[in-house]
Parts: C-alpha cells; structure tokens; sequence
C-alpha cells in the first residue's frame, strides 16, 4: 500500500502570507481612520508640560505601539549579545 | 449563620488533601474538584467582617478575617483551582494532588489570615508544599531548580519573620493591617513580600523554578504565591510610592526577558512577572480606583494566566517539547489549544472584549487621575509589550513558525474543559465587568461597569487601544527576522547565586584553604617540630654548658666529655635522670624560692 502524501495546509501557502500582510496593513491603516471619528478622552488636563500635552496628539497611541515594540525587541536584541548564554551554561553549577 | 459562615475555606482544603491521600486515584481526582468547588462554596458563605479566633501562647490567632478583598482573592484563589483540577484529570500521582491542594488551602489560608502569626505559617506552608509541585516532574532539572526555589523562599521567609518580630515587638500588636511607614520592620516585611512577587531583583527564582514543574504544578503555581504577595501588599503597604518604581521597572524586565527567552513556559513565567509589575504599581498609587484596579487585574490574570499555562502545558504533554526552536506548525493537528491559549493571550494583552481589558484599564486610570505621568507612561508601554511577547510571541513560535513536522494529537477532553471554562471568563468578563466589580473593595470608585458605558460611552478608549495593539503587531512582524529564536538561555538575576555561589566557593577555597595549607605548611610542619626540638634540646645544651667545666674538672679526656654530654642529651630525651639530678634540681629550685621570698617580704 502506497503511502498518500499529506494534504498541505492552507495557510503554508505563499498567497495566505500576501493575504496576510495585506490585511495587517488594513487593520492598522483603519485604526488611524477610527481616530478621526471619535473623540478623544484628554489625559494630564491639568499638566502644563509639553509630554503630557503630547499624549493627547492626534497618533499617539499608533507611536506608542509601534515605538515602544521596535524599542522593546532592539533593547532585546541589543542585550541579547551579552545575556544570551549556550543551554548548558550553568550545568556545571549546583 | 448559614452553613460554612466561619469555616476557613483553606482548611477545607488542607484537611480534604490528607482525607484524599487515601483514596483511589479516579475518587481522589474527583475529590480534588469537588474540594475546590465547595471552598468557592464556603468563600460564599463568607460574611464581610466574619471572624474566628483561636487563643495560643497569649495571643489571639485569627484563622479567618474576611473583608471584600481578601473574599475577592478567595473566590478566584478557588475558581482557578476547579478549572486546573478539571484540567489535570490526567494526573495520577498521589503527591501532586495533595502538594496542590495544600498549597492552595494555605494561599487562601494567607488570605483569610487576620494576625501576622497566621500569616507567616500559611505563607511557610505554600512554600513547601508548591517545592512539591516543581520535584514532581522527577528530572534532574527540577531537581535542582526546586532546591534553589526553597533556598530562596526560606530566605526570603527568615526575612519576613525578623521584620514580623521586630513588628510585632515594637508594636505588641499581631494585627495585620497598613504598617507604619519608615520603620526596619515594616522594610524588612516588604523585602520578605516583594520576594514573592518576584519583584526584580529577587525575581529570577520564578522563571527558574516554574517552568521545570510539571504541566499541572505550572498552571497551578502560576497563581498562588505571586498573588498572594499582591494581597498582603495591598493589606500591609497600600500607598507606599516606592512600590509604582518597583512595578514599573517589574513591567519592563518582564517584557524584555520574555522577548529573550526560548522556552515557552518561561515565556509565560516572565510575563507573570509583567503583569505582577502593573499589580505592584497600582497598590504603590494606593487610591481606592487602583487598588481596585489591582483586585481586578489579579482576579483576571489568574483566569488568562492559568488560560495560557494550561495551552503551554497540553503541548509539553502532548509534544514533551517546550522550546520555540523546537515547536511550531501545532495549529493543524492542536486546533482547539491554539484557539482556546490564543483568546488567553489576547486577553493577557488587553484586547477589547476580554478581560484585560476591563481590569488593566482600572490601575492606568488610576496613574493617570494621580498625575503619575511616567508610570502611566510605563504602564501603557508595557501593555503595548505584553501584546507583542505574550499575545503574539507566545502563539506565534508555539502553534504557527515554522512546521517541525510535529503531529500530535489534540489535548484530551478533560483539558480543553478547563480551558474552555477559563476561556468562557475571559470572554464574559471582559463583556460584563459587573458581577467582578461587584465584589471589588472600593467599587463605587469605578464609574463605567456595564457593557454599553465601556465599549459604546469609551468608543474612544477602544479605538485607541485598537491602534496600539495594531501597531505592536505591526512591529512584531516588520522584526520578526530579529525575533528568530536561539537555543539559548538568557543570564538574569540567578547568576549571582548559580554562578556566584561557585565562584564564592572557589574564592573561599583559594582564600580559607589556601590559609589552613600555609597553616598546615609553615605552623605544623615547620614552626611547632622546631619549637619542639628547641624545648627538648635548649634545656640540654644549657644543662650541658653548665655541666661542662665541672666534668672537665673531674676528668678532662675530651672522648669521655663527649660521652658524657651525649649521655644527659639521651636522658633530657627520654626524661631518665639519675635521682641525684633530680634532688640538687630541686634543692636549688627551693633555695631560689626561699630566697625570693625573703627578699621580696
């Protein structure tokens, strides 16, 4: 009996990683339009300094997420040269 | 009084386990739902202010103190126990049963404990019993990862009972409320709790010890003993701001480790670590919003917590794999666990319609109403990292990456149950706040609690939680090629004591051994042989010189001199004297003495 090669997955498929970048792309663009529809909560009414004035810019949150998430993995990959050890670091230890 | 009114619910527990050790494995299982499920019972029955008191050595030890905090934390403390017990329907060992629910009876012990005295021996006795939990897996990792973890505890124990005993005996008072602020006690309290918070720098412990325990100790010890040291946080030191710098920079640590890291389960290990960090900054602003914030945010993130371990643990149970580089492609043959540890993680990262969202929201209004710019700041940053380590990483590398070729078959049924309840709280919770508010301390401080207020009245809010989360994703696949996992571990705070511990042992071997061979060396071998010969020989020489004009005089053959000098040598040797030696030594000896008396009288 011969073996049936298996059935491969869907999203394996190149066109789904097209697809799927395509729709990224949307969500983030359609979450910047959102924006421009709602009204936005004031933060730090009371602060006078130009940061706390900042947090209520048009974007900000789209800065925040994408700026604190770069900044995240390059200070991870950043610290990575010198944290990152072989798995059998400490097998020598107690 | 109805039924269970003042029966501490942790009892229930600790007793049940013993009653269970000798049962059945199928009764024991079953008991050890049922078990969970009436201590959710009898936290019920709790009436607010409730108490019972036992005397012991002069003081009133009070088992059971109930305010709308420590109820919160027992209804949920017993919730998460059923779900991880349905869970764990394929445990069969004996010991791990009855380890999980002693630990979880003296969590709630902690909990329900109105004295310090109480406190400390129920916050002993989960330190032991979770030990248990991680020398379960039997591996000699764990083995070694759960001595570290008692060592750990133990300290950080001792530390807390000398900060309780300077507490208690400055103030003569066992009662556990806010500690005054500025004292060595209160400090020593809070470095014994912050221990268990895995506050950094003590933190290294937890994504040490958890991950080396077994699928059911991960998920159970995910929300015990991190949460109870949220509790007595919020009990002993609501308001204490160095608490908002010590969650922010828990919040931050947790993030970056988790992006480092390559084996799921400590992925999850650090992000506990994140979302401990956001608890600790909220009862460090101390306002009644915040530390119901901090109430919420725990009850939720033990659901999505124990949501997450529990997905982690069906594919360790199924694949015996828990490397990123060692798993992925799992979506086509572990639909279900994907499907049900996905919503965990889109409810860790705060997405609308989940729990997160309606309880981190709490504690990041409650820094903003503060004024506490750079911990809102923080804060929502760390949210913004929880989605990208914990909400995409987590799923991504496990279930999607690359196709290993790994075909296991999907979780047993007795698994997706518990996730499926937990999956269910996620999702109600998140779309009806109300019953969880209900039982908040300070709920009236909470102004949007039904549907309609916080997703239509907030459209706002959801719009900008949307952006952020897009766009998070967004940096996580536009790095991804940074973001390729190592088979590597990342060094953190257990270095001092893995590393350093070897280190100081060489340096005590090179320093206190290098002594003690000088010392064998120069003082043993060297110094006392001379000094010996030179008590046993100067005697003689002296006696000898004295001796040599008389011997001379008696008879000068310079052969005879020699002998007889050889002669009183050989006899100072053996200590032989002929007894006239002996007589005139003593008769002088005498003489002299006389004579120093008489002069000196």
């Amino acid at each position: 009996m011969s073996e049936t090669p298996e059935k491969p997955f869907v999203p394996d498929k190149p066109t789904v990683s097209r697809r799927f970048w395509l729709a990224l792309w949307l969500t983030c663009g359609a979450s910047v339009l959102l924006e421009f529809f709602v009204h936005r909560h004031e933060h730090f009414t009371t602060s006078e300094s130009a940061f706390a004035s900042a947090t209520n810019g048009f974007g900000f949150y789209v800065a925040l997420g994408f700026v604190a998430c770069s900044g995240a993995i390059l200070l991870a990959k950043g610290l990575g040269w010198f944290l990152k050890k072989k798995e059998d670091f400490y097998d020598d230890t107690p | 009084m109805t039924l269970l009114s003042n029966i501490p619910p942790g009892l229930i527990l600790i007793l049940g386990a013993i009653v269970l050790l000798l049962l059945p494995a199928t009764a024991r299982k079953a008991g050890a739902i049922g078990l969970a499920a009436l201590g959710f019972f009898a936290t019920s029955q709790l009436d607010a202010d409730e108490q019972l008191s036992i005397s012991f050595l002069g003081y009133d030890l009070m088992l059971l103190w109930v305010d709308s905090t420590s109820k919160a934390f027992g209804y949920i403390f017993t919730l998460c126990a059923v779900a991880a017990f349905i869970f764990s329907w394929h445990e069969k060992r004996r010991a791990e049963n009855t380890a999980a629910l002693v630990y979880i009876g003296s969590a709630l012990g902690v909990v329900f404990a109105g004295d310090m005295i109480t406190w400390y021996v129920c916050w002993e006795l989960m330190a032991i019993a979770s030990t248990f939990l991680i020398l379960a897996r039997k591996t000699d990792k764990s083995l070694k990862a759960a001595q570290r973890y008692i060592l750990v505890h133990l300290a950080g124990g001792l530390i807390l009972l000398s900060g309780i005993l300077l507490h208690i005996h400055f103030t003569d008072s066992i009662e556990f409320n806010a500690l005054p602020k500025g004292e060595i006690g209160s400090w020593l309290i809070l470095i014994g709790i912050l221990i268990n918070a895995a506050a950094v720098p003590f933190s290294s412990w937890l994504p040490d010890a958890y991950p080396e325990s077994t699928v059911m100790g991960g998920v159970i010890l995910s929300a015990y003993t991190t949460k109870t040291a949220v509790y007595t946080l919020i009990r002993g030191f609501p308001g204490w701001e160095i608490l908002v710098a010590v969650g922010c920079v828990m919040a931050i640590y947790g993030i970056v480790y988790a992006l480092l890291e390559n084996d799921m389960r400590r992925i999850l290990a650090y992000s506990i670590i994140n979302q401990v960090g956001f608890m600790v900054c909220g009862v460090g602003i101390g306002t009644e919003l915040a530390i119901a914030g901090v109430v919420a945010h725990a009850f939720c993130h033990i659901i999505y917590k124990a949501l997450l371990w529990m997905s982690a643990g069906a594919v360790l149970f199924r694949t015996g794999k828990s490397k990123c580089t060692e798993l992925g492609g799992l979506y086509k043959t572990m639909p279900l666990t994907m499907l049900l540890g996905t919503i965990g993680a889109l409810a860790i990262s705060g997405v609308p319609l989940t729990s997160g969202f309606v309880s981190k929201t709490l504690i990041v209004a409650a820094a903003e109403h503060q004024n506490y710019i750079w911990a809102w700041l923080v804060l929502e940053i760390a949210s913004a990292g929880v989605f990208l380590h914990a909400g995409i990483k987590f799923p991504y590398f496990v279930f999607f990456n690359v196709d290993r070729g790994l075909r296991p078959k999907e979780a047993p049924k007795p698994m997706l149950i518990g996730m499926g309840l937990l999956v269910f709280l996620c999702i109600f919770l998140g779309c009806r706040p109300a019953p969880l508010y209900d039982i908040l301390p300070f709920k009236d401080a909470i102004e949007s609690t039904t549907f309609s207020a916080i997703y239509v009245d907030h459209f706002a809010h959801v719009v900008t939680m949307f952006q952020m989360l897009a766009f998070s994703a967004l940096a996580f696949f536009v790095f991804l090629p940074w973001l390729k996992r190592t088979p590597t571990i990342s060094i953190d705070f257990d270095w001092f004591y893995r590393k350093g511990a070897k280190l100081f042992y060489m340096a005590m071997d090179r320093s206190l051994n290098g002594l003690n061979r000088a010392a064998d060396k120069y003082v043993i071998k060297t110094f006392l042989p001379a000094l010996a010969r030179f008590a046993l020989q100067a005697p003689a020489a002296l006696t000898a010189m004295a001796l040599k004009p008389v011997w001379r005089a008696i008879d000068p053959d310079e052969t005879r001199l020699a002998k007889r000098r050889d002669e009183l040598l050989a006899q100072f040797t053996t200590g032989t004297f002929p007894i006239a030696y002996s007589a005139a030594c003593i008769l002088i000896l005498l003489t002299l003495l006389i004579l120093i008396g008489r002069a000196t009288a």
